[in-house]
């Protein structure tokens, strides 16, 4: 895809459109002009013969007669023509032919995810103005809790840590199994803040022996170091090796692991939120699904419409694995609670299916793997758990 | 570098200052991700082509106007040149032929400042789409999903959220409130049973809809006969039947001689064949048609973007394990509106094994190996390690307990 040929094409369009404006400017200028000063003419004179201004007014005729508007026109046509299909060529013209007409969405379930949305982003008034135009009754639920969720982060962008330790110290069990390190972020926001506004270092050395020693065996080690040896530059870290310590990304970096964090162990909602992530697989999924339904409409008439999977794999990044999928790599089939993967002794793994297929075929009670030239014993084939 | 060598030690400072490697200051992007963002982008060609659509519109019907005008002007003057007016009435006209023509230079100019208002949205939104690269791309697809929120609250007719949203969000560029606020106009005047404003639109798009063959305006008029039939104004039927339906006879005859025929029957007959013509169903046929052709011109889908994403992600994400009850919190699928939504969609498909270690949550693949227990259970070579360092070489496996020696661990070989 090519964004210049786009920009090419229209600024061809802008060009001509501006000739054409110029051109149609002179023209209507000019006709301007000589009808005054044919005008001028009739009035000034004395009672002139009365063919006189007959031939004036036939020259100005004469002069006008083409239409000199239709060269510029044209290319400008021409351009405007040209235009929708670069268009066309560039771009996917219909993303909606991979779309299952059959397939109905309801719409309340929708707008309840998108109010969902609305509130988590902070946008409290367009969520409400939202639900109140949809004329819907009910309420969001979620919206108090992120309600809170955004006083404490604006609390943060004031450089107020209160609120976000009291949510981290009263959720401390949860974040620690979610091996989550927003409490160390937090404490060492706070010692830094410490550090710069007392005189000597000793209140932030007494806060970090309370808050922030229990973190020293984790591998926020080298984190703490830092911190530490900043104080050596208490007065001056601006100027020292340890400068970005103070960079406001680093509250930005909490303030969004907070949020991360609030939603996925207070709500149940994915951290990075359940629509964006979506709309964003879907804007990888589609070119894949897009590029399927062109290859197969001119074949046969594919029942689209109804199958149960997706007929051509999607590859989707790795942000968007959530769960273990093996696929056997002799039958392309997807593993299941029927069609388990099993290891055989070589470490290579097969599914079951494949397997029994494989000593079947012989009956054999043992075959050759097909990665490996080893002899594989079924009896000694394990079940795998991912 | 070959210090032993004579024949190039002369040269070898040139060499050594040209051979250290130019510095890289980030980490190149990987070529998947830059495909992915290509392919994204071939996505947007509603963005590109609706503004487009409107400004060649505009550009069109100002220079009809122009032209219809100049060629009057120069016409006039032609009869006055040819005729033998007296000079008074010669002086009075040109008079009127030059204030006319001031008029149009400034028309000339209005139609041109709207033309370059619109064609700054269009290049807006060819800038738009340059200047998503790999580094801000979080920020972009953010963007992009307000703005396939808005185009689905305009679509909903919820016009008061929709330019909230823009406006908080800055995207007033990058949608199209006004051309549907022109649709809604015309869809509420259908919903009210007036054929006016669906006509007029007809009027405006002329060449547009009579190269794609459009019936629609045809179809209007059929409904406004039929309401004519209904009131039992027959008179009134035959004459518009006479003034605006036979210019479609030559092409769509069947459906006007079908027609034609209600005027044989009254609005309340039970004859099937014309009780459908005279329901008020027809109406809500004819917002349909309208919606359809109105995509159609301007480049639009029918269905509102954020189904048409939706539909994709949910089928890309959808999985058996998504449905179950221990299903990590980080699906979406997890939610349950997301669950009802997927519901009718197919599942996805791969065709590569993908494992994620049920500790780290991270990617098994040949730099973080898989591990297999004793008992079948498998968990990835970092985390596992990060346990056995910590506990004297022994690892306990966290969904069954079962404990044993790193050194027990088989590796297992995924492709």
């Amino acid at each position: 895809m090519e964004l210049k040929s786009i920009k090419d094409a229209f600024d061809r369009v802008v060009n001509k459109q501006k000739l054409s404006y110029t051109k149609t400017h002179e023209i209507i200028q000019m006709l301007s002009q000589e009808l005054d000063k044919a005008l001028s003419i009739l009035q000034e004179a004395p009672p002139p013969p009365q063919f006189d201004h007959r031939s004036i007014l036939a020259d100005v005729k004469k002069t006008f007669v083409e239409n000199q508007l239709e060269v510029t026109e044209k290319e400008l046509n021409v351009a405007l023509t040209k235009y929708p299909k670069v268009l066309e060529k560039q771009l996917n013209s219909d993303i909606s032919k991979a779309y299952r007409h059959n397939v109905e969405f309801d719409t309340h379930v929708v707008n309840q995810i998108i109010a969902n949305f609305l509130y988590r982003q902070g946008m409290f008034d367009i969520g409400d103005c939202f639900l109140a135009e949809i004329g819907d009754e009910s309420e969001c639920s979620t919206r108090h809790s992120f309600v809170e969720m955004h006083q404490i982060v604006d609390a943060m962008e004031k450089r107020d840590l209160k609120p976000a330790l009291n949510w981290a110290a009263s959720n401390s069990d949860k974040l620690k199994q979610a091996r989550s390190d927003l409490e160390m972020k937090l404490h060492s926001l706070r010692f830094l803040e410490i550090a710069k506004e007392s005189q000597n270092s000793q209140a932030a050395i007494n806060y970090a022996r309370k808050h922030i020693a229990g973190y020293a065996d984790s591998s926020s080690l080298y984190e703490i170091q830092k911190l530490f040896c900043s104080l050596l530059w208490s007065k001056n870290i601006e100027h020292s090796p340890y400068s970005e310590l103070l960079s406001p990304s680093r509250w930005n970096n909490a303030a969004r692991e907070l949020t991360r964090q609030y939603c996925n162990l207070l709500l149940g909602e994915p951290s990075e939120g359940a629509l964006s992530t979506t709309v964003t697989a879907g804007t990888q999924a589609l070119p894949v699904l897009l590029k399927y339904m062109n290859v197969t409409a001119s074949k046969k008439k594919v029942d689209w419409q109804s199958v149960e999977q997706l007929p051509v794999a999607v590859e989707l990044s790795e942000e968007f694995q959530f769960h273990s999928v093996f696929v056997c790599p002799v039958s392309k089939e997807q593993a299941s609670d029927e069609n388990p993967p099993m290891m055989m002794s070589c470490g290579h793994v097969l599914c079951k299916q494949t397997i029994n297929k494989m000593s079947k075929n012989g009956a054999k009670s043992s075959f050759k793997c097909p990665y490996c030239p080893t002899d594989v014993d079924i009896s000694r084939c394990r079940q795998l758990h991912f | 570098m070959e210090i032993d060598d004579p024949v190039t030690n002369r040269n070898t400072d040139a060499v050594m200052s040209e051979s250290a490697p130019p510095f890289t200051p980030s980490p190149p992007v990987p070529a998947s991700r830059l495909a992915q963002l290509t392919e994204s982008l071939k996505l947007e060609h509603q963005l590109l082509r609706v503004p487009f659509e409107h400004y060649k519109k505009t550009i069109r019907a100002n220079h009809r106007y122009l032209e219809k005008e100049v060629t009057s002007v120069v016409s006039s003057v032609g009869d006055l040149a040819d005729n033998n007016w007296s000079k008074d009435v010669t002086v009075s006209r040109l008079t009127s032929l030059v204030s006319r023509l001031q008029g149009l230079k400034r028309k000339l100019e209005e139609g041109s400042n709207v033309e370059n208002l619109q064609a700054q949205r269009c290049r807006a939104r060819i800038d738009h789409l340059d200047s998503a690269d790999a580094e801000n791309i979080t920020e972009w697809n953010n963007t992009k999903l307000k703005r396939i929120l808005v185009d689905y609250m305009l679509r909903m007719s919820y016009f008061e959220t929709a330019s909230k949203l823009s406006e908080s969000c800055n995207i007033l560029d990058l949608v199209d409130i006004d051309i549907f606020r022109e649709a809604k106009k015309v869809i509420d005047a259908l919903k009210r049973r007036e054929v006016a404003s669906a006509l007029a639109w007809c009027a405006d798009n002329k060449t547009r809809l009579k190269k794609s063959k459009s019936k629609f305006e045809f179809q209007l008029r059929l409904q406004e006969f039929i309401e004519l039939v209904r009131a039992d104004s027959y008179k009134q039927a035959i004459h518009y039947a006479r003034k605006h339906l036979t210019p479609w006879g030559a092409t769509h005859m069947n459906e006007l001689q079908r027609v034609l025929a209600t005027l044989a029957f009254k609005s309340t007959t039970e004859c099937t064949k014309y009780k459908v013509l005279f329901e008020l169903g027809q109406w809500d046929v004819l917002v349909n048609q309208f919606k359809q052709e109105f995509c159609k011109l301007y480049g639009m889908t029918m269905e509102p973007l954020l189904n048409i994403y939706l539909q994709a992600g949910l089928s890309a994400l959808k999985t058996p394990y998504g449905f179950e009850e221990g299903c990590t919190k980080e699906d979406p699928l997890s939610q349950e509106s997301f669950r009802k939504l997927a519901l009718p969609l197919p599942y996805s498909k791969q065709e590569h094994s993908k494992l994620v270690c049920y500790i780290s949550k991270e990617l098994m693949d040949t730099e973080n190996p898989p591990l297999v227990f004793p008992n079948g259970y498998v968990y990835s070579t970092k985390a596992l390690k990060k346990i056995a360092d910590k506990n004297r070489g022994e690892v306990k496996c966290p969904r069954t307990g079962l404990v044993c020696n790193y050194t027990d661990l088989v590796k297992a070989y995924i492709s």
